[in-house]
């Protein structure tokens, strides 16, 4: 390891908090500009309503901004905080970190939950939740040490380029001896050129031996990372247990955590083997259900899907325990040993690929056309190294080869480029471009939304078709799901708060395929019910998928299976234990309601979260095209038909795909009321006084930006 | 002889996915199952023959990601 170029420029020791039921109720700030480093005590009616995670993230960054701030305004805040349960060694899930900033892509609050071992040593370092804003002058490196006890900051300057070596150097630079007390936090070239920046969070794999890495991958918070100047935010602690947390009943926390644990070891097996293949079984699943994005979302299903999902990662993927948080036993942060990339910086030498997880085998690989584990893991490989969100990456590439394909986008523009769908080599060279901000890549760099206003202002194209193809909301680039026929998670990617994200809610199999939810009513319930329980586990410092991903056998006959009623009442158990606060399965959708209303609020604040702002492009409410149509004429004929009484017989396809387009415009329209009226909002999509009252977040500042919205 | 969620159950010829559901109590909401270590999805169920001696499991509700 060569020698980094670090000179310290500040350094601050401080009395480390106690942890206490969760919590050491302080938070920690450090502005670049004047490397001020401020610790300040976190209230405790603070504590009582937004619980921490992105509730503390949230409420931090409301103080740092104001209405008229921009991603790349000084006082963006970025903010990392784990939760109260975070740092819960064997509970599975249990080491979360939620980040937040206001993001370049939508320029409201975007928040992303990630894996590895930042947040709890944040947290057991002494703070609850971390505030960095201001920029700096200088490449700088943050150092919060738990261990000896000081905050330092660094300006940097030599440092590795990729995010993957830049990790790793400063992994071995601050604790040569125990790595593992060593987690860091970096971003990389390719957050500095693209609006879709990702942050690596790592954690040093005792195993094999390295450090491994996950990824806060959505909206852009490295590329305000990246502007901001930092290179990395380094945490460093000693060992953990689950006494850390100094929970308030450590007997209670111990059975709840075995019980959870057992469980998934037991049952994971049986289940989906998410220990083995990670979330790569769900190619297989989406595909045959004509879920799986092929071709920019057109369609939802290829024969060749059979090579990028479980079929072939259950072999490539590298044995070992792959749990990104301590002895957590769903243990799916997969990976593959001894890649040789074909392209790049990295061709012909051997790397470790973290990864892919679902979303970037559909999103880089079948949205493409491309079938082929191989270059998905290259793609997966170097958007990682660069720090480029892989979500984001492949559903602004696959706008871009549909626009391709239909001569919007032609070999002029794209400096000879073939991109169309299934260019392999073309796609990772595009990526390559992006990283460095050159070519036609550092258009495509700038995602779907700012792509289409330069399409259209710079190479004519039709500005109504992108629209109805670029798979963007809010500015956010969709997840890797296909919705037509999901009405509910329409309004799942639609209503979500920060974008088309599913972690709010996954609704397409309760809907499509059991119809779970026939009425308005229905669905409004359930998009009511799902994002408030997720969004908690955002507030805790957990991972969700230990919640449903994983059942009991007995699941499927208990009354509402979809919410597996049994590990909700766990969590409850798991909060209790941990913070002493007596709670039940009730509570912990109220405490995630009041924090909710907040992001909506704040959405408001920043000019945005109204109606108009829930709008979705019509490729993922119906087929755009005839070709579309036509490729599940049976099913959509039938629709028209049986469903909407239309006599069709004579009606040519593009009468029949204008007809549909109308029918699921307006049902979109309908289910949007149905939401608003069930989450206590306006029809124009906004909290009322008596619902924000009711949650208890009726702080003078609230009030008043709903009242400049007309509300009060 | 077959094993269904490690029950055995007898084989018969012609048997399918969809025909071994519809005797299983408590079967509705499969949507996905593992044949023999493969993944097959209810839109294939009642055409995916189930041969002699295979194992069968049940998946849970289908959460995504």
């Amino acid at each position: 390891m060569g020698q980094l170029n670090l000179k310290e420029t500040k350094s601050v020791s401080y009395e480390r908090a106690e942890v206490k039921k969760g919590y050491t109720d302080f938070s920690l700030r450090v502005n670049l500009t004047t490397t001020d480093i401020f610790i300040n005590p976190i209230e405790a009616a603070v504590k009582e309503k937004f619980i921490g995670g992105k509730g503390y993230d949230l409420w931090m960054m409301w103080n740092a901004v104001s209405g008229d701030t921009r991603w790349d305004s000084p006082e963006n805040a970025i903010c990392i905080s784990s939760g109260p349960l975070g740092g819960t060694p064997g509970y599975p899930g249990g080491g979360k970190s939620i980040v937040t900033a206001i993001s370049p892509a939508t320029g409201i609050p975007i928040d992303s939950n990630v894996g590895g071992y930042f947040g709890p040593y944040k947290k057991f370092a002494g703070f609850d939740v971390i505030q960095i804003d201001g920029k700096a002058e200088q490449d700088t490196v943050i150092l919060i040490d738990g261990i000896e006890n000081k905050i330092k900051v660094f300006s940097a300057s030599d440092l590795p380029k990729d995010s993957y070596e830049m990790s790793a150097a400063l992994t071995h630079h601050f604790d040569e001896d125990k790595p593992v007390n060593v987690s860091v936090v970096t971003a990389g070239p390719g957050a500095e050129k693209t609006y879709f920046g990702c942050l690596n969070f790592s954690w040093w794999d005792s195993g094999r031996k390295m450090v491994r890495y996950k990824q806060a991958g959505r909206g852009g918070i490295g590329t305000v990372f990246a502007d901001k100047r930092v290179k990395a935010i380094v945490a460093r602690f000693g060992s953990v247990s689950m006494k850390t947390n100094h929970p308030a009943d450590l007997e209670a926390l111990k059975k709840v955590t075995k019980a959870h644990a057992k469980e998934i070891a037991t049952l994971d097996p049986k289940q989906n083997r998410m220990s083995v293949v990670g979330t790569t079984h769900l190619v297989p699943i989406m595909n045959d259900h004509d879920c799986l994005p092929v071709h920019n979302f057109k369609f939802g299903s290829h024969p060749e899907s059979h090579v990028i999902g479980e079929e072939v990662f259950q072999y490539i993927f590298d044995k070992g325990f792959d749990g990104c948080w301590k002895g957590c036993t769903v243990a799916c942060a997969h990976g593959v040993k001894d890649f040789s990339p074909f392209t790049g910086p990295y061709r012909g030498t051997k790397v470790f690929v973290d990864g892919p997880e679902y979303e970037t085998v559909a999103g880089c690989g079948s949205s493409l056309g491309i079938f082929d584990a191989q270059t998905i893991l290259e793609i997966n490989f170097y958007c990682d190294a660069y720090g480029m969100d892989t979500i984001s990456v492949g559903t602004s590439i696959a706008f871009v080869m549909e626009c391709f394909e239909n001569n919007l986008v032609t070999l002029e523009h794209t400096g000879g480029m073939d991109l169309s769908f299934g260019s392999r080599y073309n796609t990772l060279e595009l990526i390559h471009q992006m990283a460095r901000g050159e070519g036609f890549g550092a258009i495509v760099g700038k995602g779907i939304r700012r792509m289409k206003t330069i399409f259209a202002r710079d190479f004519g194209a039709d500005p109504a078709f992108m629209q109805d193809i670029g798979m963007e909301s809010k500015g956010l680039e969709f997840s890797e799901y296909i919705t037509k026929e999901s009405l509910a998670q329409q309004g799942g990617y639609g209503l979500a708060l920060k974008g088309p994200q599913h972690d709010e809610a996954w609704l397409i199999f309760l809907d499509m395929v059991h119809n779970f939810m026939p009425t308005f009513e229905d669905k409004a319930e359930a998009l009511h019910w799902f994002p408030m329980f997720r969004t908690w586990f955002g507030l805790c410092g957990l991972c969700k998928l230990p919640w449903n991903d994983i059942v009991p056998e007995d699941n499927k006959d208990t009354d509402e299976p979809a919410k597996v009623a049994k590990h909700v009442g766990w969590y409850a158990d798991f909060f209790s234990a941990v913070t002493g606060r007596k709670v039940g399965p009730d509570d912990l959708i109220t405490m995630s309601e009041a924090v909710y209303n907040f992001q909506r609020v704040f959405n408001l604040k920043m000019g945005y979260g109204t109606r108009e702002h829930d709008t979705i492009p019509y490729r993922s409410m119906g087929p755009v095209t005839a070709e579309e149509y036509r490729s599940r004429a049976d099913r959509y004929d039938t629709q028209l038909t049986e469903k909407y009484n239309l006599d069709i017989a004579d009606m040519d396809t593009d009468a029949k795909v204008a007809a549909l387009r109308k029918i699921r415009e307006e049902q979109y329209e309908l289910l949007k009321d149905a939401v608003y009226l069930r989450r206590g909002w306006t029809p124009d999509g906004i909290p009322t006084v008596e619902t924000i009252k009711r949650l208890g977040i009726d702080y003078p500042e609230v009030l008043e930006v709903l009242k400049k919205n007309g509300v009060e | 002889m077959i094993e269904v969620d490690e029950k055995k159950m007898q084989w018969s010829e012609k048997m399918t996915i969809a025909s071994i559901l519809e005797q299983m109590e408590g079967a509705r909401f499969c949507s996905v199952v593992r044949l023999n270590g493969r993944l097959v999805s209810s839109p294939k169920f009642s055409q995916t023959q189930v041969p002699d001696k295979s194992i069968l499991q049940l998946l849970p509700l289908v959460a995504g990601g």
